[in-house]
């Protein structure tokens, strides 16, 4: 049903593993299969998976304010639920921090959906006109001959990436969609090169699994 | 007689032609669906019998098979009620479409797509717009579709759509003497602003709205 739309799932963790790792599939190949006793049925599933968690059981590990009262076990046993495959097959993690009481009480208004919108149509119209020989409309289509061809990065961002790749164990699944990713962030500043700016801020989206799975716990 | 009408029947979303074949011979009253029917096509031999008692058409007593050919595919949903009752009045003789030449040479490339109500209306039926899709790349020029629906496949361009409101109008029609209405072609406009909250309502978190923004410009 979410087929070129958003699915969000709350509190991802809590979810059966079997639901989650079915989610693998449509992730993959933007199609869904279903097999019954006499055919075999495709739908079509491009959608945009969108998830969030809790760090832990208690929900503090990693803030700044309170401190975390859980085992690492329990921890890793939290985190462990959602597989590493699947971790993935998502390019962009972040954490989110506790609001400070000055954003919430701050005069400034921020961004308007307006804004934002205009800025990604933008980015969008940009991939539109790019890709169009190409038969696909968007970054997150690319294939890896198409990745070589439009997203060439220069001698430092490729040391930079190189150096990513090495110190946080990325796959290479890791690695194409960090060059997509890229892409996405140079075209929102409508700039015709990814440089390194892009490339690290991709890559941060990228070191959330790798840093709770194996180096802190 | 033999008579044959296509439709098109769904598998997920891939549509399959499917031809409507309809015998009527001589022997014990008796009507029957053959060919693979799930059990929304057996019932439809009801609807269908009753819609066309109901159009004030004399269905009369005979042995009358309805065959739905691929006889390997299953068939679902109730889109096969209008094309097996336009089949077995051709088969019964009440609509004289294979005497007339142009209504025969129409019916090759038409397709009927609906639900019968037990009074004879053609009620709106699902997946109507893959139907349309294949139809067209199938070399389909017409498809006669529930008035419900005409919208919806109003937006395939190269294909005539035909609106039926009642069974009563289809015969009519492939008598030749009405004609059906196709549908105006309308656009679809989203209106962008429709919701009275945004992320000017957000404070602070601006890395995830970053995050989101980027996931927005990369994807279709």
């Amino acid at each position: 049903m979410a087929h070129l739309g958003v699915l969000f799932l709350d509190e991802l963790p809590e979810f059966n593993s079997n639901t989650l790792e079915s989610l693998r599939e449509p992730l993959e190949n933007n199609l869904i299969k279903i097999n019954r006793m006499y055919s075999s049925v495709s739908y079509p599933c491009n959608f945009m998976l969108i998830a969030s968690m809790n760090p832990c059981p208690c929900g503090y590990y990693g803030s700044n304010r309170k401190e975390c009262r859980c085992k690492p076990y329990q921890i890793r046993n939290y985190i462990n639920r959602v597989s590493g495959p699947l971790l993935d097959r998502i390019d962009i993690h972040i954490e989110v921090n506790e609001v400070k009481y000055d954003d919430l009480n701050s005069k400034q208004k921020p961004e308007t959906s307006e804004t934002i919108r205009q800025r990604v149509n933008q980015a969008r119209e940009l991939q539109l006109w790019r890709y169009k020989k190409y038969n696909i409309f968007s970054n997150s289509e690319l294939d890896a001959k198409m990745i070589e061809k439009f997203c060439k990065l220069d001698t430092n961002s490729q040391k930079l990436l190189k150096e990513a790749f090495e110190k946080l164990d990325l796959s290479a699944r890791a690695y194409t969609r960090i060059l997509k990713v890229a892409r996405t962030i140079a075209d929102l500043e409508f700039t015709e090169n990814i440089n390194e700016g892009h490339i690290l801020e991709a890559i941060h989206y990228r070191s959330l699994d790798r840093k709770y799975r194996y180096n802190k716990t | 007689m033999l008579a044959i009408t296509k439709s098109i029947a769904l598998q997920g979303l891939e549509g399959y032609l499917i031809s409507i074949e309809v015998d009527v011979s001589l022997g014990m009253p008796y009507f029957e669906i053959v060919g693979l029917p799930d059990i929304t096509v057996k019932e439809s031999k009801e609807r269908v019998k009753t819609a066309i008692r109901n159009s004030n058409i004399e269905l009369l007593s005979r042995r009358i098979i309805v065959n739905l050919a691929p006889a390997n595919i299953r068939k679902e949903g109730s889109v096969l009620d209008l094309p097996i009752a336009i089949s077995v009045l051709m088969a019964t003789g009440s609509i004289k479409a294979n005497l007339n030449k142009k209504i025969h040479n129409i019916l090759e490339n038409t397709v009927f797509i609906g639900e019968l109500s037990l009074n004879g209306k053609v009620e709106k039926v699902k997946g109507v717009l893959p139907m349309c899709l294949e139809a067209k790349k199938l070399g389909i020029t017409r498809i006669i579709l529930p008035a419900e629906n005409a919208e919806e496949a109003a937006v395939v361009d190269g294909i005539d759509i035909l609106i039926a409101h009642n069974l009563k109008e289809v015969i009519e029609y492939l008598d030749g003497k009405i004609e059906l209405q196709s549908p105006s072609k309308k656009s679809h406009q989203f209106d962008s602003n429709a919701y009275d909250i945004g992320f000017e309502d957000v404070k602070g978190q601006e890395d995830v709205k970053r995050a989101l923004e980027i996931a927005a410009a990369g994807r279709p």
